[in-house]
């Protein structure tokens, strides 16, 4: 265990070391909050509410995603895929070390610093616009929030994870996350709220684990989720983590094993 | 006028230091502390036409630095360059037309696709006329024996034949100057030779002035008549291998073979080198005490064959360079 | 200018091999691009099934903001594409061999890798774009299409600008390799017509990050809605910028020529 926390207090330093790259990042998602702010404020200017969701409810609906977007939807899967296409994977499978678990701790490095990078910009732009903030209605779906917020990071932990491994195969090439990372921002609901969307459509993504990773969290924050139904949902994330988990393993062995049958 | 005049060179860089701990990289997000560094100071040389020149000191020296600056990648802090008449940091197409430089660890050829591509593309780029191209690729694949690699994509070339791919793609233009750092690094013994021969070969034919830096002394011994030495950004010899050898060799060395086996011990009290089997030894020892010593060597062992040698130029190099 | 066009036509042609070398990877990026046009068609369309209007525009309307901003921002990555891997190019020294060739390091830097999968989805988009303005046949529909083509062209010219800025600075610190993205993710505000950023922020959008000249001027104006006086600095505006980048694109390479090791 103590490996673990020692790669995730060293990589905590690496993420501070890249200064810039760390500011990118974050103008990044800030420039997306308040585009989206502003877009959803001058949509319901002069109405009540907009497919159920009160003005209070849609704005924390953004501010919710910039955070989950920070925790959940942050990983490390193009360092990944470099790691990969440039063969510097093999480093590690020769040290006593779970992959699985390394990674895991470099993630969550990356996480808290932007989780914590999301508070502060949330904290500045409530401070700036005095905007209505809407809080949890009872401690139970504040905590039903945090433990969906937990399952969401582990869900995209593993998501990524298999998809970065299919660098294995497409010899050296990032494409498969590209259209991964796209894919999810829209079909978790981390552009817009997936109500907005026809129908069918989100009937479809309900079959899916996507709407696990932001869309439900926050709806669980915002009170929108019954109690049978939060339960019901918490369940389903740990449902979807516990698959995708046994997947990317599966993915990860035979990656491994037709890597060294190349020779790297 | 020479190929190359050099005049009192100096550069210097501003780096910055990083502090330890976790601490240290949060303090560093905001502020960083900056120091300079000479990484050339005020060296002079002229080479001529058709010379070839090798660039020899430990890592740091300021060779590279110096490389960079002659092909125009790195502008002087003082002191002039001059490069067939031209300032190199100018960077005039006229002069970019009749220089090369090669990196050993870099590679200008595109590694996904065959090396004869990027071939074509320097052709664009020097604006080579389709004889020209042709007449010099034809050469160039003749005597690097390139024929088997040109359709291969770089990446599934081996390392000895992508560096003469990679040479190849420099002299396509026939430079007057070429600039070498490190050619034959990570290369086997016999690639080594291969490129070496090429080098000479380009050399004579075409009366380029040839620069190179080395770590390999085989390199440096082989190819060039003439050696400067870099230390801590200044040039401490200019002038032969042979007499940077005679001057720096204080030391000599015995080799001695002995009749049946000698314990470790005894002959490690004398400060030699004792092979694993107790049969042969070998001793460092300055050129003055050489005669004394041999004779007690003889009179303490029993030796059936001693040689006295020059220290091997790698040696030589080391001690110079550790002491440095 | 021949060199140039042979040297381009070279480079564009074996970008194009490599990336067939890896056609699932190709694939992904395709339908990434793809993909993301798609979804916030989607969401526009979507939207205006519950609601008349955005900020006073029709649907039709809103969609031509949308499909202009995506003219503007796959034109600019086509031209640059380069740039997103400069980094790199500087750290492993891709970035030397362009100095010392007989060639503008700036040309082979940003157009080293032509990117046709952007090619392939800027079609799409420009038919969209073509079928949306033919709906809109006012009297001075002739002028109004030549001012779209123009302001839009000067909106490729700022987004030039900004990537040769970002090209500058990738040569100059070596380290901000994310610098570009900052510069695609604050486009995204670019997606939306700029009135629905409120007066303030919109001044914001026209002056300091000139965002709204880009992505709504040139709608605005083909539907009537922009003065000349607005027409002329969104033309200054470009010029200026894009003198501005060049001239710290060659002092960027200075600083690089006197300080790397």
């Amino acid at each position: 265990m103590r490996k673990y926390w020692r790669a995730y207090q060293i990589s905590i330093q690496e993420t501070l070391q890249r200064r810039s790259s760390l500011l990118m990042d974050r103008v990044g998602g800030l420039a997306v909050m308040l585009s989206l702010y502003y877009f959803w404020k001058t949509l319901l200017s002069g109405r009540p509410s907009f497919l159920g969701y009160s003005y209070s409810q849609m704005l924390t609906y953004i501010f919710g995603m910039n955070i989950l977007r920070s925790f959940a939807l942050t990983g490390r899967g193009w360092e990944l895929v470099g790691e990969i296409s440039s063969g510097k994977i093999s480093s590690y499978l020769v040290r006593p070390l779970n992959y699985h678990g390394y990674a895991l701790s470099l993630d969550l490095s990356k996480k808290t610093i932007h989780l914590f990078a999301a508070l502060i910009e949330v904290g500045a732009l409530l401070m700036l616009f005095h905007p209505p903030f809407y809080l949890p209605q009872s401690a139970l779906s504040g905590l039903a929030f945090l433990a969906a917020l937990v399952l969401a990071s582990l869900l995209f932990f593993f998501l990524e994870f298999l998809v970065s491994s299919l660098a294995f195969w497409t010899s050296e090439s990032g494409g498969p996350l590209f259209f991964f990372e796209l894919c999810v921002q829209f079909a978790a609901g981390a552009f817009f709220p997936l109500d907005v969307l026809p129908r069918l459509i989100q009937k479809g993504l309900s079959f899916s684990p996507f709407p696990y990773l932001v869309f439900l969290p926050i709806n669980i924050y915002l009170g929108r989720v019954g109690e049978g139904q939060m339960l019901r949902d918490l369940l389903m994330a740990g449902l979807w983590t516990a698959v995708f988990a046994a997947i990317s393993l599966v993915v990860w062995r035979k990656g491994l094993a037709s890597y060294s049958a190349e020779g790297g | 006028m020479s190929a190359i005049e050099v005049e009192l060179l100096a550069k210097e860089y501003q780096v910055f230091e990083r502090k330890p701990g976790l601490w240290g990289s949060i303090v560093s997000v905001f502020w960083r502390e900056w120091k300079s560094v000479r990484a050339v100071d005020s060296i002079s040389f002229r080479i001529e036409e058709g010379e070839l020149v090798g660039f020899l000191g430990a890592n740091g020296a300021g060779k590279t630095t110096t490389l960079k600056m002659l092909s125009g990648l790195l502008s002087p802090s003082s002191g002039s360059v001059q490069v067939l008449g031209f300032h190199p940091w100018k960077r005039e197409r006229e002069f970019q037309r009749q220089i090369s430089l090669v990196m050993g660890q870099r590679t200008q050829l595109w590694w996904e696709i065959p090396a004869q591509e990027t071939f074509r593309l320097n052709q664009a780029i020097y604006g080579l006329s389709e004889k020209e191209y042709r007449q010099s690729l034809d050469e160039l694949v003749e005597m690097l024996n390139l024929k088997d690699c040109l359709s291969v994509p770089v990446k599934k070339l081996s390392l000895g034949q992508r560096m003469r791919a990679e040479l190849a793609a420099a002299l396509l233009h026939r430079p007057k100057i070429l600039l070498l750092d490190e050619p034959t690094l990570g290369l086997d013994v016999v690639m080594q030779k291969k490129v070496r021969e090429f080098i000479l070969d380009y050399n004579r034919k075409w009366k380029a002035s040839i620069l190179l830096t080395s770590h390999n002394m085989d390199d440096l011994a082989a190819l060039c008549p003439r050696v400067l030495m870099l230390e801590k950004g200044k040039i401490i010899y200019d002038g032969s291998l042979e007499q940077l050898v005679r001057r720096y060799a204080e030391n000599k060395v015995i080799r001695m073979v002995f009749g049946e086996r000698v314990s470790p011990d005894k002959i490690a009290a004398f400060g030699a080198d004792i092979d694993s089997l107790g049969t042969s030894a070998l001793i460092s020892v300055p050129r003055s005490e050489v005669s004394r010593k041999a004779a007690l060597f003889l009179s303490s062992f029993p030796i059936v064959d001693m040689t006295i040698e020059e220290a091997s130029v790698d040696e030589i190099v080391r001690t110079i360079f550790s002491r440095a | 200018m021949k060199k140039y066009l042979r040297v381009w036509w070279k480079m564009s042609s074996m970008s194009l091999m490599a990336q067939i070398s890896h056609p699932l990877g190709s694939v992904g990026f395709l339908l990434g691009k793809i993909v993301r046009i798609a979804f916030f068609f989607a969401f526009i369309i979507a939207i205006f099934g519950h609601i008349k209007n955005l900020a006073g525009y029709s649907l039709s309307e809103t969609a031509l903001f949308f499909l202009t901003f995506n003219i503007v921002d796959i034109s600019a990555q086509i031209l640059f594409r380069g740039i997103y891997s400069a980094r790199r190019a500087v750290s492993e020294g891709d970035f030397d061999f362009y100095l010392i060739q007989p060639c503008s390091a700036l040309f082979r830097l940003s157009m080293t890798t032509f990117d046709f999968l952007d090619a392939i989805t800027l079609l799409p988009v420009l038919v969209m774009t073509g079928q949306i303005l033919e709906r809109f046949s006012s009297p001075g529909f002739f002028v109004h299409c030549l001012l779209y083509f123009f302001l839009t062209f000067n909106a490729v010219l700022i987004a030039s600008s900004f990537h040769i800025l970002v090209a500058g600075l990738a040569v100059r610190t070596q380290e901000l390799e994310n610098t570009i993205w900052i510069y695609r993710d604050i486009m995204f505000m670019g997606r939306f017509p700029s009135d629905v950023y409120g007066p303030l922020f919109q001044l914001f959008l026209t002056f300091v990050l000139p965002i709204a000249v880009m992505t709504s001027f040139p709608v605005r104006a083909f539907l009537g809605l922009l003065s000349p006086q607005w027409i002329a600095y969104a033309f200054t505006l470009a010029g200026l910028l894009f003198g501005l980048s060049l001239w710290f694109w060659k002092t960027s390479v200075r600083q690089y020529t006197s300080s790397s090791s």
